[in-house]
């Protein structure tokens, strides 16, 4: 296990994209501390930034300290685990392919954006954006999964195209705007105008009172949809917590976005 | 046979060999909203499924699960089905799952061999059912398809293990009369149907008319009647009996298994269960070794028992 302990005070922003498990798997640590990372627009060594020490050989990286400020942690991993002991900053696990990243406290937007495989598990709160789509990218995030226990902001699985993306907490406004397939859910409460213009996929809605859907969605049946249980069990396989009045309800299944192809469709849990 | 005959409970067990060949396997987990539901489309599956002569496939339930055993904890039934090669298995687990699982109420179906590298595609094909309003989830890795049916949905998984396997070990039941006969095979279908990996595809799990290769007198037929271990046709001039005296009725039991492993501790098992009062000798069906490659030495089996 490598371990980065972070150590500067800067109020610039320190952007240490590509330092993943593969990318310093042979190194040595006096060959990492000479890696380059941002800070701001200068390129400067990691060891300005961060105390490294242990063997990347296992492919293992351990981020400590208060990392608010350091952002694209994990960024295009395709291998190996990263936890981060602390909060993060933006773009955590952004475009990774595979591998995993626990973020033991909160994480700033853009966590897994983008991303085309792997699991990303904020074990904190998250911000806006999380599993979403870059600006002007006509698709998402193509694959993987991104769990949050705690709360998180808007646009959540913005364009998504395939993938799990579990809230444990509330979420913002606009869920699964635009999705275009995939799996997003929230277990707490919900903001506006979820699932607004979706094309295929599934947002689910769980938590106590849902917030009305747009006119454009029609309500199909209440159901029991067998494919939860294949969810719940494979979310509670990653640690995640999945309430246990989720298991045997009764959901009811709303067809939509009518605006555009129609063929999502939102589960909003029948409250006994 | 060759050389004399071991005794257990005063049954002699011939010393002979099964005579079994390699097939192709494939483990469906049917779930359900309760086991007889599960039970009810398992036995649907495994319906005419005796022989790869006659059925193209042999079938039968391995074993009933609990709901802590089955990806979606309900309750369900596993079942083996067995075919020449993989992509005949393939063409018989669409037309089995899309007739008798898809449309029984409430059920489910997953593949049983997740760990097996060679995959055919079901759910994949079953699709099509849903006429374009399917959908499918990727939960874990593996795809499932969402089948819109009048009750609902049909959940079932895009792609399921084929795996090497063994069909057609078996032993012979010689008896005083019918009812030894069938007391012994229905003890040795008990005591076999409790281990994993295997499957008895006839009914109850027993034979009454075993055959041999091709046949005498009609020369298209694939197989025909073992005339050999005929009762009724012992004292033909033209029939060669292996029946002792006394015996006046033969069963045999066919084990189809996922390895040589599970069949060998089906066989030991049924053997030993089946030798009861009235049982006069236990057999073994073999073509003198030249068909199949998988022997099963009746000794061999007792002794590794014994040890």
């Amino acid at each position: 296990m490598l371990t980065l302990r972070y150590k500067a005070d800067t109020s610039v922003p320190v952007e240490v994209e590509g330092l993943t498990p593969s990318a310093v798997r042979g190194l040595s640590v006096p060959e990492i501390e000479r890696y380059e990372i941002f800070n701001g627009n200068r390129k400067l060594s990691l060891a300005e930034f961060f105390d490294v020490s242990g063997d990347p050989a296992d492919g293992r990286l351990e981020f400590e300290g208060n990392l608010a400020g350091v952002h694209w942690i994990g960024a295009k991993m395709s291998e190996g685990e990263i936890h981060v002991r602390g909060d993060a900053g933006r773009h955590v696990g952004s475009e990774i392919t595979g591998g995993t990243i626990h973020v033991h406290g909160n994480a700033s937007d853009w966590v897994g954006g983008e991303m085309h495989g792997g699991l990303i598990h904020v074990h904190g709160n998250a911000g806006h954006l999380i599993g979403s789509a870059y600006r002007g990218s006509k698709v998402g995030m193509t694959g993987g999964t991104i769990l949050v226990d705690g709360s998180v902001g808007n646009e959540v699985g913005l364009t998504l195209r395939r993938g799990l993306v579990a809230i444990g907490g509330a979420c913002g406004d606009f869920v699964g705007f635009n999705m275009a397939a995939g799996t997003v859910l929230v277990f707490g409460q919900c903001g506006n105008r979820p699932a607004a213009g979706m094309r295929r996929g599934t947002v689910g809605l769980f938590g106590g009172t849902p917030p009305a859907l747009l006119v454009s969605f029609r309500k199909s049946c209440v159901c029991r949809p067998l494919f939860l249980q294949l969810i719940f069990r494979q979310l509670q396989s990653l640690g995640f917590a999945v309430p246990s009045d989720c298991w045997s309800a009764n959901y009811s299944l709303y067809n939509g976005d009518h605006v555009a192809l129609g063929r999502g469709e939102v589960l909003i849990r029948e409250i006994a | 046979m060759s050389g004399e005959p071991v005794l257990r409970r005063g049954v002699a067990i011939v010393d002979t060999f099964a005579e079994a060949f390699g097939m192709r396997a494939a483990r469906v987990l049917i779930t359900a909203r309760s086991n007889a539901w599960a039970r009810t489309a398992a036995q649907s599956m495994t319906g005419f499924a005796t022989s790869v002569i006659g059925c193209k496939v042999e079938a039968g339930i391995e074993a009933e699960l609990l709901p802590k055993e089955t990806p979606d904890g309900r309750p369900g039934v596993s079942v083996l089905l067995f075919g020449f090669d993989a992509d005949g298995l393939r063409g018989r687990l669409v037309d089995r799952v899309g007739q008798t699982v898809l449309t029984c109420p409430t059920t489910a179906c997953f593949d049983g061999l997740p760990e097996a590298t060679e995959r055919v595609i079901v759910g994949g094909a079953l699709r099509h059912f849903g006429d374009k309003y399917q959908a499918s989830k990727v939960v874990d890795g593996q795809r499932y398809w969402r089948i819109p049916v009048m009750e609902g949905e049909f959940l079932v998984q895009e792609a399921f293990g084929v795996q090497r396997a063994i069909g057609g070990g078996n032993f012979l039941i010689l008896a005083a009369d019918q009812d030894a006969a069938l007391a012994a095979a229905e003890a040795a279908v008990e005591v076999m149907r409790k281990v994993r990996g295997v499957v008895l595809p006839f009914p109850g799990g027993i034979v009454r008319a075993g055959s041999k290769v091709g046949a005498k007198r009609y020369k298209t037929m694939i197989a025909s009647t073992n005339d050999a271990y005929c009762p009724t046709l012992r004292g033909r001039t033209d029939v060669t009996s292996e029946l002792p005296e006394g015996v006046n009725s033969v069963l045999e039991i066919v084990v189809d298994g996922l390895d040589r492993p599970a069949i060998e501790s089906a066989l030991r098992a049924g053997i030993d269960a089946a030798c009861r009062p009235g049982v006069i000798q236990i057999s073994a069906g073999n073509y003198g070794g030249k068909l199949g490659k998988h022997h099963f030495q009746l000794h061999t089996l007792l002794a590794e028992a014994s040890a």
